[in-house]
C-alpha cells in the first residue's frame, strides 16, 4: 500500500542551520502517528517542513507517492493545526470552517453545509454564526480542527494543539480529535511532548530522544560534518 | 496627578498644572473658533454655508483628497511592508527616509516636484495628487507598518495549508487584519489632502482648489470675511466627520493574536528580489524630489552656479522687494524659537494632565483638538479674534508663534505623554520615603525624563513652525514674511532668479527641518527607551 505521507532522507533547518538530518518515515492511510520529544528537538520544524511552510534543506516529502517537496503549500493537500487555534478574527465560526472549501471553488451553500455537518459532529451546533472571539479555548480549538478537516486534507499535522489548554479539557479534546480523525479517515501526525497524550491518540509513537548537548537534534541521524 | 486625584506624594501645585494649557487653549483655540462661528451667525455668513461655489469646491477637494488617499495607500502599503517587517542592512535608514516627506514643509514639497518634473508636466489634478501622496507616504507606512510588524504570519500559513494562494491569503487574511490601520491612515491622509494649501497653491489649477485655498481667496482677494468664516465652519464639520469615521472604522477592526514578532530575514529567490527592489524604490521615491530641488538651486542659465545662494542676502532677490530671503529666514527662526517655548510649556503641562483623571483629562483632549482644525482656519480665527480691537495683538509679533504653537501642541503631547507614562511613578514614593519634599520628589522621579523629552518636543515645535504655511499666510505681516510665505511669493513672480532663490531657500528649510527632526528622533526616542528600561 502506498503511504499517505512519507519523508525520505529529509534534512530540516532554518537557512544554513541544520536542525535534524536523515529523517525518513511513513504514515499510512488513516494512520495517526505521534512524534514525542523534548522542546528544541525539531518537531515543529519537521511539521512546518512537511507542510511547506519552510523549505526542506534536502530530501523529499511524498504525498500518496508523489514528490511534493517543491510544490507550494496550497497544492500539497496537507492541513495543519497549531498550538493556538489562529481562527481568522474577521470571520465567524462557519466562515472560518468553510474557508478552505471556498478556496477549492465550492459554492457558499455547499461549503456552509459541510461546515455545519462538521460543527455538529464536534458539538458546536448553534455556534455557526458566533464571532470567534466569543468562543472558549476548547471551542476555538474544535473550530480550528473542523476548519482543518473540512477540505479533506491527505494528512493533518497537529503541532501541540492541546498544550495551551487545562488538563481536563486536554483529556476530553484528545479523545474528540482522535474520534474526528478516524471518522473522517484522515491520516495525521501529532507532535507533542506528552507521552500519555500521544499514546491515547496515536496508532504509533515515534520518540525523539534528547538532542545531544551540541550538534543537531536526534530526530534524524546526525547531520554529516560540513 | 492633576486635580489631586493623581499619584500620592505629587506636589500640590501640580494639581493645577492643567490651568495654564486650559487658559491658553480657551483663549487661542476656543475663542477664535467662537468668533468665527459668530461671524457666520451675525453677518451674511448663513448664505455662505449654502453657497453653491463653496460646496462645489468641497466636492472638487473631496475627489482630489480621495485620489491622493488611494495613491498614498497603493504606494505606502508595500513601503510599510518592507520597512517594518524585514531585517536588512540599512533598514533603520530606510525607515527614517520614509518619514522625510512628512516632515518637509508642504511648499518645499511642491517646489521639489516642480523641480523634479519640470515644466513638461502641466500643473493641475495629477501633480497635486502625486505631491499629496508623497507627503503622506509616511502616515501610511508608519501607521500600517506598526500594525503589520506585529502581525502573526501563522495566520497566512493556516490559510495556505487550507488551499489559499499567496495572493488569496494576503487578500482574505492579511488585509482584513490591517483594516483598522488602513482606515485610520486613510482618514488622516484624506484630511491632510482635503485641507491642503501650499501644494494646491503652487501645483494646482482651477480644478484642484480646496476649502483652505477658498478661505485664503475669500479673505485676501474678495475681503469676504463672513463668507470665509462660513467656509471654515463647513471644513471643520467635514473634517471632524471624516476623522470620527476613521476612528470608528479603526475600532471595529477585529482583534487577533498579537505576539512580539522578530524582523524576518529577507526571503530567498524572487520574493527577496521583490523586497530589495521595493526598498530601493522607496529610497529613490523619497530622495528624487529633494535631490532635484538641490540641483535646481545650483543651476543658473544652464550651468553650475552658486548665484542663487549668493543672492540670498539681497533685498532684490527675485525682485520681491519685501525683504531679503535671509531676512525671512531670520524671521522664521525667531518665530520657531518663540513657538518652541510656548508649545513645549503648553504641551508639556497638557501631557502631564494626560496622566491624570477628571477635569485635567479634558484639557489633554482639548490639547489635541487643533489636529482637527486646519491651519488656515486657525489663522483666520486668530486674525478675526486678535487682529483688531478690542484685543489687537498684531503689533506684538506673537500672532504667528501662537498659531504655530496651536499646530504644534498636539505633537508635543504625543512626544511627552508616552515618555511620562513609561516612567515608573513609584519613583515618587521612593523619593518621598527617603525624605524628599513633594516638589523635590517629583523632580527626582520625572526631572531627567522631562528635561530630555521637553528638548525634543521643543525641537519638533520649532520644525513645525519653520515649515508652516497656512496660518502664516494669514498672520505674517507683509514686510516680514516667513520662509514658506517668502517662497510662495517668489514663485508667484516670473523669472529664473525668483525660482532659483526659492529653491535655495527651500534647501535651507529642508536642512533645518531635518536637523530638528533628527534631534527629536535621537532625544525623544532615547528618553522613551530609558524610561521603559528603568520602569
Amino acid at each position: 500500500m502506498t503511504p499517505r505521507l512519507a519523508a525520505d532522507d529529509l534534512v530540516i533547518g532554518h537557512g544554513s542551520t541544520v536542525i535534524a538530518a536523515g529523517i525518513s518515515f511513513e504514515v499510512m492511510p488513516r494512520e495517526i502517528v505521534a512524534v514525542v520529544g523534548p522542546s528544541g528537538s525539531g518537531k515543529s520544524t519537521l511539521l512546518a517542513t512537511l507542510a511547506g511552510v519552510i523549505p526542506a534543506l534536502s530530501g523529499r516529502v511524498l504525498v500518496d507517492g508523489a514528490d511534493v517537496t517543491q510544490v507550494p503549500i496550497h497544492h500539497r493537500g496537507i492541513g495543519m493545526i497549531f498550538q493556538e487555534p489562529l481562527l481568522f478574527p474577521h470571520l465567524d465560526v462557519t466562515d472560518n470552517v468553510a474557508y478552505g472549501l471556498r478556496r477549492q471553488g465550492m459554492s457558499r451553500a455547499e461549503a456552509n453545509e459541510r461546515a455545519a455537518t462538521l460543527l455538529q459532529w464536534l458539538g458546536l451546533a448553534g455556534y455557526e454564526r458566533t464571532s470567534v472571539d466569543q468562543l472558549s479555548g476548547g471551542q476555538a480549538q474544535r473550530v480550528a480542527l473542523a476548519r482543518a478537516l473540512a477540505p479533506r486534507p491527505a494528512v493533518l499535522l497537529l503541532d501541540e494543539p492541546f498544550s495551551a489548554l487545562d488538563a481536563d479539557l486536554r483529556r476530553r479534546l484528545v479523545i474528540e480529535v482522535s474520534e474526528a480523525l478516524r471518522h473522517e479517515g484522515t491520516a495525521a501526525i501529532h507532535v507533542t511532548h506528552d507521552l500519555a497524550e500521544a499514546a491515547a491518540m496515536a496508532d504509533r509513537v515515534i520518540t525523539v530522544p534528547e538532542a545531544p548537548e551540541s550538534g543537531p537534534s536526534a530526530l534524524g541521524r546526525p547531520a554529516p560534518p560540513a | 496627578m492633576g486635580g489631586g486625584d493623581g499619584p500620592l506624594n505629587a506636589p500640590r501645585w501640580l494639581g493645577w498644572a492643567w490651568a495654564i494649557p486650559a487658559a491658553f487653549l480657551a483663549a487661542f483655540l476656543v475663542y477664535p473658533v467662537i468668533v468665527l462661528g459668530a461671524r457666520v451667525g451675525l453677518g451674511d455668513g448663513w448664505s455662505g454655508l449654502t453657497a453653491a461655489s463653496t460646496w462645489q469646491v468641497a466636492g472638487l477637494a473631496a475627489v482630489q483628497a480621495l485620489a491622493s488617499t488611494i495613491l498614498a495607500l497603493v504606494v505606502g502599503i508595500p513601503m510599510a511592508n518592507v520597512v517594518s517587517r524585514y531585517r536588512y542592512r540599512g533598514r533603520a535608514l530606510a525607515q527614517a527616509m520614509v518619514t522625510v516627506p512628512f516632515v518637509l514643509p508642504t511648499v518645499v514639497v511642491a517646489l521639489a516636484f516642480r523641480s523634479l518634473l519640470g515644466s513638461g508636466v502641466p500643473q493641475g489634478f495629477a501633480l497635486v495628487v502625486v505631491a499629496h501622496a508623497y507627503v503622506n507616504l509616511a502616515v501610511v507606512a508608519r501607521i500600517v507598518g506598526a500594525q503589520w510588524a506585529q502581525h502573526d504570519d501563522r495566520y497566512e500559513n493556516v490559510a495556505r495549508t487550507l488551499g489559499a494562494t499567496r495572493w488569496q491569503a494576503f487578500v482574505t487574511v492579511t488585509l482584513p487584519g490591517l483594516r483598522g490601520a488602513i482606515a485610520s491612515s486613510a482618514a488622516v491622509v484624506f484630511v491632510f489632502s482635503f485641507t491642503s494649501l501650499g501644494i494646491v497653491l503652487l501645483l494646482g489649477d482651477s480644478t484642484t482648489r480646496t476649502l483652505e485655498s477658498q478661505i485664503l481667496r475669500q479673505t485676501s482677494v474678495l475681503l469676504d470675511f463672513p463668507g470665509a468664516a462660513a467656509t471654515a465652519v463647513i471644513q471643520l464639520v467635514l473634517v471632524t466627520g471624516v476623522l470620527l469615521a476613521g476612528a470608528m472604522a479603526g475600532r471595529r477592526s477585529p482583534r487577533r493574536t498579537m505576539r512580539p514578532v522578530a524582523l524576518r530575514p529577507v526571503p530567498a529567490g524572487l520574493s527577496g528580489i521583490v523586497v530589495r527592489v521595493a526598498v530601493a524604490t522607496t529610497v529613490i521615491i523619497v530622495i528624487a524630489p529633494v535631490a532635484a530641488l538641490l540641483l535646481d538651486s545650483l543651476r543658473a542659465g544652464g550651468a553650475w552656479s552658486t548665484a542663487w545662494w549668493s543672492a540670498m542676502g539681497s533685498v532684490d532677490a527675485g525682485t520681491t522687494r519685501i525683504g531679503s530671503p535671509l531676512g525671512a529666514l531670520g524671521m522664521s527662526l525667531g518665530y520657531a524659537l518663540v513657538t518652541a517655548v510656548i508649545a513645549s510649556i503648553v504641551g508639556g503641562l497638557a501631557a502631564v494632565a494626560v496622566l491624570s483623571r477628571g477635569r485635567a483629562r479634558v484639557v489633554a483632549l482639548l490639547a489635541i483638538a487643533p489636529l482637527g482644525v486646519s491651519a488656515a482656519t486657525l489663522g483666520l480665527g486668530t486674525l478675526l479674534a486678535f487682529g483688531r480691537g478690542p484685543i489687537d495683538l498684531r503689533g506684538t509679533g506673537l500672532l504667528v508663534p501662537i498659531a504655530h504653537a496651536l499646530v504644534a501642541v498636539p505633537l508635543v503631547v504625543a512626544v511627552v505623554a508616552p515618555a511620562l507614562r513609561a516612567t515608573d511613578s513609584r519613583r515618587l514614593a521612593v523619593a518621598a520615603s527617603l525624605g524628599a519634599r513633594p516638589t523635590r520628589a517629583f523632580v527626582t522621579a520625572y526631572g531627567s525624563v522631562l528635561r530630555v523629552v521637553m528638548l525634543a518636543s521643543a525641537a519638533l515645535a520649532g520644525a513645525v513652525s519653520l515649515g508652516e504655511f497656512g496660518a502664516a499666510s494669514f498672520l505674517a505681516r507683509a514686510g516680514n514674511p516667513t520662509v514658506p510665505v517668502q517662497i510662495v511669493r517668489l514663485l508667484s513672480r516670473p523669472g529664473e532668479e525668483s525660482y532659483g532663490v526659492a529653491a535655495a531657500l527651500a534647501v535651507v528649510l529642508v536642512a533645518l527641518t531635518l536637523a530638528l527632526v533628527l534631534l527629536v528622533d535621537r532625544f525623544g526616542m532615547s528618553a522613551l527607551q530609558r524610561s521603559a528600561r528603568t520602569a
